[in-house]
């Protein structure tokens, strides 16, 4: 019955509402056009891929939206939030299907260079350099040399612990100290962005020949790997151990009257945190180049900048945007940023962690 | 119906299941395996070599591969130092894991079954139908549950340490994944077994008793080769799901203890596709190979049973008598093993759903709920719908598997040349790891298939529909296939030379006798239905036709209520009771049916 329904379909090329389905006629879109220009106001409808806690009620996305459509009357900003995200586009390209949306939000370092280590024509468009805002950002967090992906917000990861059961961690040394023994929860590097942070930054304090060596002692010392961050933080809560990879932003959610702020101290090994850069970039294949250059231009504002930051829990990108005094008090930068470049990750990434997951599994 | 359709009626479902299967099962699997076989468009088995001769997979067997002249050598010097513990592997530690999970689920499942079939007491039916809830959850919500009961600072360990005992540790052990394992595939056990049990002829018993056998010889003669195929079946069953175990075990047990499954979703992740396929191969060969072992077992074993009435079933409670009755007292020790292990968690849950952070009551995680619902914000993830979507596609998934799985059953019963094999073959939806039939369904139906220059998408109601029926029927097809075979060909025969077609045969005459099967099928096909989380997730995109575990994973990232599972919490215990009621009704209104 099936079989049927998609012949009749091709073969009158029309839409079946009630099934979903659809057929379309094939056809490739075109590559890198230069700076795009809007003729006269704005209009038609933006879509937005991004993950899904960015939209709904009470998020940094309804917010974008709400602001840029009252800005831009005849613009309709649209979400499309893909179950696997960013792998859906480069997966997408690969097999010739259309690419449906205007732009990506939520893209980081390891995704834009396997999204480039996967295609031969790259998935986004160079924006950097057209950008009327470019100058505002945080150097330190542009994450493309090739201009494409600009970043909108970042998170540290750092540790979070609980100063009533252990001293502060210091270095990384210090944690393979008894006193942490069965003491740190962490996250599988291969699925988890602040599992795979808390990797690289072993690995940038490490070096490439010593992690993998400092892994094993964390795992004699009885490291525990959970696949993500809620479980990982959900077995903190319940008292599973005394420290857990996270963000430094923590005491943002936890301050206050009756709050028990000993569990929630913020340590910066060695006087660090990773960097963890969130960023946007245009679909190679977008119709609308120009109307996605102005919105992300206009996430990039000052005022945007400080509520997207507040509404994520994150800190903004660019250098002048104002944050809230009560946020500004409870979100904490680390005295040193480090991160890895995309130059560094390109060719080395996937060996890294696959080389780290072996190390850790055992046999 | 005029007869010429009744005779048509039946090639024309094998026809149409046949088909059903190719579009979302077979060929969207087909796409993904084929890269484990295919380098650069040449056939080639290095890809395989590779995964088996590497020691990381494969341990210790991995010689097998690499130099199988020096195994005898090697098996010497492993005899000569002492039998050292040998390396598994990554296949080798899986299915271990597996194996004891099965050990375990049986150990749990199976006197869960002896009570529900052989005693009576208030509340029976109901326990019955609650049996598969389990089977339902999330894994993030066991894991909640699970974290809360039996970890460091749980209920288990509270109420041990305030009879002066524990504290005992389980969190990040082997122990826990098994225990979680059988939190999820002993209800199988129990309600595979406790169809089966009462499906026994309480005549047969009678007459081997009459003619001077005992208890334990008439248990052996005619209880046991009933009972056997539903327990093997869901021994099967069971080792197959927990062999493609997969979040629980790294949200429990940590990367320690890794299952292939773990590496397919980081290899899916990595997008290195080729791997991922390649592992899936082997994980899936391997279940086919013991599902067909098992069914040609399953054929000798098949015992004529006919239709009579169930065993009668004894009082639970006979006063105070009870005290003095060891089975009963034995029977009481279960049922306190079974509520820690069971309402344990469920219940860990439900309080989670109702503290706060510092440990205090709130009802902020409904409130929570009500105001998704109420919100007007575009992408926002309402409850209603989900519970809506959730059950419509239940029923929806139950009115397909339920004839499909009847149809692969009839075949597999008639039996023939070559019909063991197909019917392995027809029960792979169990067999491939969720992940790759997702992946499997987004390259084709989400991506679209070029045909004619056209490309075809399908996503939306109707395809989720489709995705759940081909998981679930083969469900319906092991329920229903043993109680089929079981049953005694006079009555169909009888049937047919009275002028019935086969249909009318069957939908008159089998199906009836054994509409125990045929709703224990229909329960696990709706539960399969609620449950299933890797093909919705992606049939469902950009459409509000997202379901209860879909909304439940979008509330897990939701941070509106800070870095909790509170929100998450609540709405899988909505998506509890709604199930736990849907079963409820589901085994009522089909009640009607049983003999």
């Amino acid at each position: 019955m099936r079989r049927r329904t998609f012949l009749k379909t091709a073969g009158a090329g029309s839409v079946i509402a009630l099934a979903g389905c659809a057929a379309t006629p094939t056809g490739n879109g075109n590559d890198r056009p230069p700076r795009a220009t809007i003729d006269g106001t704005p209009g038609g409808t933006l879509t937005v891929a991004t993950y899904s806690s960015f939209t709904g009620e009470d998020t940094a996305g309804n917010y974008l939206k709400s602001a840029f459509e009252s800005e831009y009357p005849n613009v309709t900003v649209e979400f499309t939030v893909p179950s696997n995200g960013v792998n859906q586009y480069i997966q997408r390209k690969q097999s010739g299907a259309p690419i449906d949306a205007d732009l990506y939000v939520g893209l980081n370092t390891g995704e834009l260079v396997r999204a480039d280590e996967q295609l031969d024509d790259s998935l986004f468009m160079h924006s950097r350099d057209y950008l009327d805002r470019g100058d505002a950002l945080n150097s330190d967090l542009e994450i493309d040399p090739r201009g494409r992906a600009v970043p909108y917000d970042t998170g540290y990861i750092s540790l979070v612990y609980d100063e009533s059961a252990v001293e502060e961690p210091q270095t990384f040394d210090d944690l393979l100290e008894s006193e942490y023994e069965n003491g740190l929860i962490t996250q599988n590097a291969q699925s988890s962005d602040p599992g795979r942070a808390f990797l690289l930054w072993t690995i940038d304090a490490r070096g490439e020949d010593g992690y993998l060596d400092y892994w094993s002692g964390l795992v004699d010392n009885g490291v525990k790997i959970l696949d993500d961050w809620q479980p990982a933080y959900q077995a903190y809560t319940n008292e599973e151990a005394p420290a857990v990879v996270s963000y430094s932003t923590d005491q943002v959610y936890y301050h206050g009257e009756g709050v028990n702020m000993a569990r929630h101290q913020i340590g910066f090994l060695n006087d660090q945190g990773y960097a963890n850069p969130e960023a946007m970039a245009r679909f190679a294949d977008t119709d609308q180049p120009a109307l996605a250059r102005l919105f992300l231009d206009f996430v990039l504002q000052p005022e945007h900048q400080a509520t997207v930051a507040e509404k994520n829990v994150q800190f903004p990108a660019v250098t002048d945007a104002q944050l809230s005094e009560e946020f500004a008090q409870y979100a904490y930068e680390p005295p040193e940023a480090v991160t890895f470049t995309y130059d560094r990750l390109k060719g080395n990434v996937d060996t890294w962690i696959e080389d780290w997951a072996r190390e850790v599994v055992g046999n | 119906m005029s007869r010429w359709a009744e005779r048509a009626a039946l090639p024309a479902a094998v026809v149409a299941t046949i088909a059903t299967l190719s579009v979302v099962f077979y060929y969207p699997v087909g796409s993904v395996f084929v890269e484990a076989v295919l380098e650069s468009g040449r056939l080639t088995a290095d890809p395989l070599l590779d995964i088996l001769s590497d020691p990381f997979y494969t341990g210790v067997a991995h010689h097998l591969f690499v130099d199988p002249l020096g195994i005898p050598a090697g098996v010497l010097d492993w005899i000569t130092s002492g039998f050292p513990s040998v390396a598994l592997g990554r296949f080798g530690f899986t299915a271990y894991q597996a194996a004891l999970s099965t050990v375990a689920s049986v150990a749990l499942g199976l006197p869960g079954a002896y009570v529900l079939a052989r005693y009576d007491f208030r509340g029976r039916r109901m326990l019955k139908s609650l049996t598969i809830v389990p089977f339902v959850l999330p894994s993030i919500m066991v894991a909640v549950g699970f974290l809360a009961m039996f970890g460091r600072a749980g209920l288990l360990n509270d109420l041990l340490g305030s009879v002066g005992l524990g504290p005992i540790e389980l969190l990040f052990t082997l122990k826990i994944i098994v225990l979680a394992h059988a939190f999820y595939n002993a209800p199988l056990v129990t309600r595979l077994v406790t169809t089966a049990w009462e499906s026994v002829d309480r005549r047969q018993v009678e007459s081997a008793r009459a003619m001077g056998a005992s208890p334990l010889a008439a248990f052996r003669d005619v209880v046991l080769p009933a009972i056997l195929p539903s327990l093997l079946t869901a021994a099967l069953l069971t080792f197959v799901f927990t062999f493609m175990s997969f979040p629980i075990v790294l949200a429990l047990g940590g990367l320690r203890h890794a299952t292939v499954e773990v590496w397919i979703y980081a290899r899916v992740q990595a997008l290195d596709l080729g791997e991922a396929a390649t592992l899936a191969t082997l994980e899936t060969v391997l279940s086919l190979v013991l599902t067909y072992l098992y069914l040609r077992y399953e054929a000798r074993q098949r015992s004529t049973s006919g239709a009579g009435q169930s065993l009668l079933r004894k009082p639970l409670t006979i006063g105070w008598q009870t005290l003095r009755s060891p089975t009963r007292l034995a029977i009481f020790a279960y049922g306190i093993v079974a509520a820690v292990v069971f309402v344990g968690p469920l219940l860990s849950l439900l309080i989670e759903s109702v503290t706060a952070p510092d440990g205090s009551f709130t009802t902020a995680y409904y409130e929570f709920l009500f105001a998704q619902q109420a919100a007007s914000a575009v992408g926002t993830t309402k409850p209603l719908p989900a519970i809506v979507n959730s059950i419509v596609y239940g029923l929806g998934t139950l009115a397909l598997a339920v004839p499909m799985g009847i149809v692969v059953a009839m075949l597999a019963v008639r039996g023939g040349r070559g019909s063991r094999l197909a019917e392995a073959l027809l029960t792979a939806p169990l067999a491939v790891s969720g992940i790759i039939v997702g992946l499997g369904l987004l390259q084709t139906m989400v991506f679209g298939t070029v045909l004619f220059g056209y490309r075809l998408t399908a996503a939306g109601p109707i395809a989720i529909i489709f995705a759940h029926a081909a998981a679930a029927y083969p469900f319906v097809t092991r329920n229903v296939a043993p109680a089929l075979g079981g049953l005694d060909s006079r009555y169909r025969d009888a049937a047919r030379s009275l002028g019935a077609t086969r249909l009318r045969a069957l939908l008159e005459i089998e199906l009836p006798l054994i509409g125990a099967a045929v709703l224990a099928g229909a329960a696990f096909a709706f539960a399969i239905s609620v449950g299933e989380f890797d093909s919705t997730v992606l049939l469902a995109e950009g459409v509000d036709s997202y379901t209860m575990p879909v909304a439940l994973e979008r509330y897990v990232n939701n941070r509106s209520l800070g870095p909790n599972l509170g929100p998450a919490t609540a709405m899988g215990t909505v998506l509890l009771f709604v199930t736990g009621l849907s079963f409820v009704v589901i085994d009522r209104l089909g009640g009607r049916w049983e003999p």
